[in-house]
Parts: structure tokens; sequence; C-alpha cells
């Protein structure tokens, strides 16, 4: 059975700062370590609330990420699919991690977002990078993990998100 | 999905999904704005006097250089009437504000803050106070993305301001900004130090905007091209000011002998011009797509004899919107 929906709000509104902090522009250098904020957030809800948020709102969300950044329609979207559903599959297991070792899975969740995102852009001629430093988001990603768990189940608790 | 993106289905979902995204970006930009606000605000009368000042003289020194430019350009036009050509020194500007860069290192594109709303359409080039920028790629709702020259997949067709000799500036391959000019044989005179312009090939750029200056000129001779780099001479990095560049419809007709031709032939020569010339194909950067078209309309020419010479050469004031 599930819960009656609740706090619909705080989970938009953890998703608009995260597009606001994916979209902030860096100075040149900084552009390969910026977290990737949006997969965070939707692997920490899909965690959380996995009857709620799962692999539809993966997809609206990653659409949404698609016109924000002007990448081709649908990259995002399917990258964060992936997300979505391996992060559904692992939830009940993740959730008996400790936050050290959530950090060292979310390296490899989100790399293998950033892996999707940078093969479809090969492949469409979207870019032309041949090095594999895009990876290094993932391990800033891993490092900013464990404050926004802190947060984000703050705000979920305190608001009685369900 | 990405089937339909490539066919171009889907642009009215982008469209209409760029309706919810422009809050984020508009928030997106607040600390820039509110750091502009602060600057308008909390500055000394001193400064804004001497502020006041030193623009006065620059607006003189360049009310000076117009009206040389503007003699100059009457005299340009007339010149051009002697040869029968219309193509004259004009076109409006839309002024703009970069509000976001693609988070992508290797692909330049920037926001800018004018869309659908203000007129924009795909193709149109963008400038800044120095230089060409980019053509615009997207149009959403109140924002468009922009192209950079110095993007991998863009070609600039110029020509160098001292001679005349045309090249294509390729953006570089690295994240760096800069300019490649691809295909330059070791007889063509390029030295560093050279102004590239816009040569106005391809329909995209107007013509004679400055583009870029050339920095190095390496040459091997082992190589059958020449390897040159170029600077942006446009702020790319740094600017937030830009402008949107109209075209005045005589000079894209000018342009475009062939579809001035077609339309003649129907008899009908005012309306028809203005809906075809809009279907200019912003990916047409090559020279080498020019060509044919002149090539066409000598045949035209050749073949039906009754039909005038273009008349919007002679009297421009026929192809007037």
């Amino acid at each position: 059975m599930q819960p009656r929906a609740q706090g619909y709000w705080v989970i938009l509104l953890t998703f608009f700062i995260a597009y606001l902090l994916a979209i902030v522009p860096f100075p040149e250098w900084a552009m390969s370590y910026r977290p990737e904020w949006v997969p965070l957030v939707l692997i920490y809800w899909v965690m959380a609330l996995p009857y709620r948020i799962g692999i539809g709102s993966a997809w609206v969300v990653g659409l949404i990420l698609d016109i924000l950044e002007g990448s081709i329609l649908g990259l995002n979207a399917l990258a964060l699919v992936a997300l979505a559903y391996i992060t559904l599959s692992l939830h009940r297991r993740l959730r008996m991690f400790s936050t050290f070792q959530q950090s060292g899975l979310i390296i490899a969740l989100v790399g293998l977002n950033l892996m999707i995102c940078h093969w479809l852009q090969l492949a469409t001629s979207q870019t032309v990078s041949s090095s594999l430093l895009f990876l290094s988001a993932a391990i800033t990603s891993a490092f900013m993990w464990p404050f926004l768990f802190s947060i984000l189940r703050q705000l979920r608790r305190s608001f009685r998100v369900k | 999905m990405f089937a339909d993106n490539r066919f171009g289905y889907l642009d009215k979902v982008r469209f209409g999904l760029g309706f919810i995204t422009a809050p984020v970006y508009w928030v997106a930009d607040t600390p820039a704005r509110i750091s502009f606000w602060i600057d308008d605000v909390f500055v000394s009368r001193a400064d804004l006097i001497g502020e006041n000042e030193s623009l006065r003289e620059e607006l003189l020194l360049s009310q000076r250089q117009l009206q040389l430019l503007e003699s100059l350009a009457s005299e340009n036009n007339r010149l051009r009437a002697l040869q029968d050509s219309s193509a004259s020194i004009k076109g409006e500007v839309l002024p703009a504000e970069i509000i976001n860069i693609s988070p992508d290192p290797f692909s330049k594109r920037i926001l800018i803050n004018k869309g659908a709303r203000d007129g924009v359409f795909v193709g149109q080039a963008l400038l800044d106070a120095n230089g060409l920028m980019g053509q615009v790629e997207e149009v959403l709702p109140f924002t468009s993305w922009v192209l950079l020259i110095t993007d991998s997949h863009h070609v600039t067709p110029v020509q160098v301001n001292r001679n005349g000799e045309r090249a294509l500036a390729r953006g570089s391959r690295t994240t760096t900004s800069e300019l490649e000019l691809e295909f330059v044989t070791q007889t063509q005179d390029i030295i560093a130090g050279d102004l590239l312009v816009s040569s106005g090939m391809g329909q995209v750029y107007p013509k004679d905007y400055p583009v870029a200056i050339v920095m190095s000129v390496f040459v091997d001779p082992g190589q059958p091209y020449v390897r040159i780099r170029a600077n942006p001479v446009a702020q790319i990095d740094s600017t937030r000011n830009v402008m949107l560049v109209f075209d005045d419809p005589e000079e894209e007709i000018s342009s475009q002998p062939v579809l001035n031709l077609n339309a003649q032939g129907d008899g009908n020569v005012s309306t028809e011009n203005a809906p075809v010339v809009l279907d200019v194909q912003p990916e047409v950067t090559d020279p080498a797509e020019v060509e044919p078209q002149t090539y066409d309309a000598t045949d035209q020419d050749r073949v039906s004899p009754p039909v005038e010479p273009p008349q919007s050469d002679t009297d421009p004031g026929i192809t007037q919107r």
C-alpha cells in the first residue's frame, strides 16, 4: 500500500536547484569537475521514495535537462532512465550502506551516466573530445554526496515528504 | 528518439519545453544581474562624471568617423550602382545579452536572452562590439542558442582584408578559442597579423565584418596546405553585450542571383522575393556551394533572353519589403 503523496513541491524545488547548479557558468578549467547535481538528486529521491520517483520521472527530468543544456533531445533522458533503473534495483542495498560506501557506488553510477552521455554525444558527433577527463565529474559528485545526502534527508524528514 | 531529433520532428516539442526552462535561466542569471545592479547603484559621483566625459569624447570621435563612413558608404553605393550591383552597407541590429554558456567545454555555444518573441531566426549572425561571434543555431521562446565561430563544427567563410584572399576558418578542435584556416595553399598570400573579414559567401554572415587576426603561419614543405592559426577579434570569452544582425532584404537578394531570377520568371517581382529569401540554409558555409548558383544565373540568362537582367539591381525600390 502506498502512502498518500505529500510534499511534492519539495521534490520539485530540489530538482529546480539542481538544474540551477547544473547550468551556472564555471570558469573554463572547472567545467569538467562540476558535480552532476541532477543525477545525484535523482538517485537520492529514487532511493528514498522508489514508489514515487521512478523511471518515468527520470525521463521527464532528463528531457528538461536536455533543453537546458541545449544538447540533443533524449540524451540525458536516456542516461537518467538507465541510472534510475539501476538505482531502483539497488535501492534496498543502498539504504543499508554507510554514506561512504554509498559514495563509492555513486562513482560507478554517475560514471555510467557520464559514459552513456559521452558515447551518445560521440555517436551523434556532438563532441570531439577524446580524453577521459569528463569522468572526473563522477569523483567530485562522490565527494559531494555525503553533504547532499544529509541535506536532502533533513529536508525530507522536516517536510514529511512521502 | 534520435532519428526524430535529427530530422527535426521534435522542434515543436523543444520549443514548448523552452517555456518551462525559461525561469531556470532567469534565476541562474540573477547573480550577474544583481552585480550589475550593484555596480550601477554604488558608484561615486566623480566616477560618473569622469565616465561621462570619456564617453562624450569617445562619442565625438566616433561621430567624426561615422561622418567619414557615411560619405564613404554613399560613395560606395554610387560606385556599386554604376556597376549594376545593389549590395549596400546597411542592416539593423538588435542588442542582446549572453546569459549562459554551454556546460560542455568542447562545444562552444552560448545562450542569449532574445528568442522567437523578439524575431530571432535560425542562421542569424551575432556580433559584439569588435567583430563576428557566431550564428543562431536554435531558437527558443525567450532565449536562443548561438554556435560560436570557434566551435569545431563551425566554418566561417573569410577573406583577408589586405588583398581579398579567400579562406575557410574552422573553429579549433581543442578547448581554446582559436580559428584554423583550412585548405590554404602555400602560394596564397596570408601572413601573421592579417585581418580576416567575413566574405559574405555562404549567405549566412553579412559581408566585411572583422572575424579574426592571423596569429601564426606554419609552412611545412612536405604538406600540401599551410597551417594557419587565427585569434578571433570578438571578445568571445569575456563580453556580455552582443548584437543580432538583421540583414536588409536588398542585400540578401543581391547575394542570391538564382532566387531572384526565378522570382522574376514568374512575373512576380516584389511579393515573391520575401518568403523565398528567408529560406537561406544556415549550414551552407562552403564557397563551393555558392559557385553553381552563379552558373545557374548565367545559364538562365542565356536560355531566356527576353527576361531582363535583374530589375532589382537597377531599381532597388522594387524589392523593398
